[in-house]
């Protein structure tokens, strides 16, 4: 393959508005070399020779070619136990709180969205099984999406690398996890089977809608990437997916009371979370 | 695969539970089996020889009451194999059903290590 001319201006500008209709995420030039990185490795897959042939076949989405940019575009930097303070603001008030006024019977719904790899959903099911004395007395459904398809894949076989796991301690990753070689660890079965994993758009109320209420969201180190606009939309939809009195937990840079009015700020020893008020009428969302 | 350790079947829809239990059981010398309801657990056990059946109520497809009713009428020594009856419900009504299922012993979610331990280790004729 030869070497590809930079995009210019104006493709630059294309691009990056054809990103933000179908994600969300704000690229300005300052990022261009992370674009085009990107791009280039999508022109030489596609076996494309130039920009604007490779922008016609993105726009008809030939061979499904959206989501497969889309997937090079986002993130997908973590490891288990990622700020691990909200962890434990989970087991020491927010679920202590969620289970006041319920039924036994009404299951515990946890999303962690965007999920990357899976990191954090499996992150919250272990931390729940070594630090929540109730595990076993409430069903617990986990939940985690995201809108890139070949992470998802990746977190439903659940293979993780020494960075993945260098936060957990040699007794967790034993415990949890089967060696596979040197540098490889497979999470446990029942583990893979405690979380449902599906694909969402987080500022797209068609795909946020179903996977229906939550008691507690975790939705870190997304809406950084965003614009004032799709923060708020994003903020909207995940307002919709919480019970009333429900939590959403952001990551340690993002502030939903900049974003948004809907939710109160809860404080708490551990961590400071956003809480969608309980209104007359509510029934605790149980 | 001869080992002394003695063995327990797990049987709970839920796989925190289960992983929850394994943790503990399997730290404390045991052996651990695992069924997601009765069915699976009906075909486990015509593999595996259990020492001990630990049993969650409410399941998919066939909840513990009816597994275990239906294992006291099968042949010896299948019949007999003692079953620990795990329930987040605590009324006397359901105490007396899992008692004429056939359970040895009904107890209370959450669990504790050391009640799951102890509880385990007293049923499969151990002592501590």
């Amino acid at each position: 393959m030869a070497e590809f001319a930079a995009l210019t201006e104006d493709e630059f500008r294309k691009l990056c508005e054809f990103l933000y209709r179908q994600t969300g995420m704000v690229f300005t030039e300052a990022k261009r070399y992370y674009v085009e990185r990107r791009v280039v490795d999508r022109m030489i897959a596609t076996s494309s020779d130039s920009f604007t042939n490779y922008f016609m076949r993105l726009r008809a989405n030939l061979l499904g070619e959206i989501e497969l940019f889309v997937n090079a575009f986002t993130v997908n930097e973590t490891y288990f136990n990622r700020e691990d303070h909200q962890l434990a603001c989970l087991t020491s008030d927010l679920l202590p709180q969620r289970i006041l006024h319920r039924k036994k019977s009404t299951p515990i719904r946890i999303w962690s969205v965007p999920c990357s790899t899976g990191e954090e959903p499996y992150s919250i099911a272990i931390w729940l099984l070594e630090n929540w004395a109730l595990v076993d007395e409430y069903e617990i459904e986990i939940v985690g999406s995201d809108i890139d398809t070949e992470v998802l894949n990746a977190a439903r076989t659940g293979v993780f690398g020494k960075r993945a796991l260098m936060r957990l301690s040699p007794q967790i990753v034993a415990k949890y996890f089967t060696p596979l070689d040197n540098d490889h660890w497979q999470i446990l079965d029942d583990l893979r089977e405690s979380v449902r994993f599906n694909a969402v758009n987080i500022v797209e109320q068609s795909e946020t809608q179903p996977n229906g209420k939550f008691d507690i969201i975790f939705c870190r180190n997304v809406l950084i990437y965003f614009d004032d606009a799709s923060r708020r939309v994003a903020a909207e939809n995940l307002y919709e997916n919480l019970l009333p009195g429900g939590f959403i937990c952001l990551g340690h840079a993002e502030s939903m009371s900049r974003i948004s009015s809907l939710f109160d700020v809860a404080r708490f020893a551990d961590a400071i979370v956003y809480q969608r008020p309980i209104r007359e009428g509510d029934t605790h969302g149980n | 695969m001869a080992t002394d350790k003695k063995t327990i079947l797990v049987i709970d829809d839920a796989s925190l539970v289960r992983l929850y239990y394994r943790s503990i059981l399997e730290a404390a010398g045991f052996h651990v089996e695992e069924a997601l309801n009765g069915l699976e657990a009906q075909e486990k056990l015509l593999t595996i020889a259990a020492d001990l059946l630990i049993v969650d109520v409410n399941m998919p497809r066939m909840d513990g009451l009816t597994f275990l009713t239906a294992l006291r009428q099968k042949e010896l020594p299948m019949s007999a194999i003692p079953a620990l009856i795990t329930s987040s419900e605590a009324k006397e009504q359901d105490f007396d059903a899992a008692r004429r299922a056939g359970a040895n012993f009904y107890l209370v979610k959450p669990l504790s290590d050391e009640t799951l331990t102890e509880f385990a280790t007293m049923l499969t004729g151990g002592s501590r």
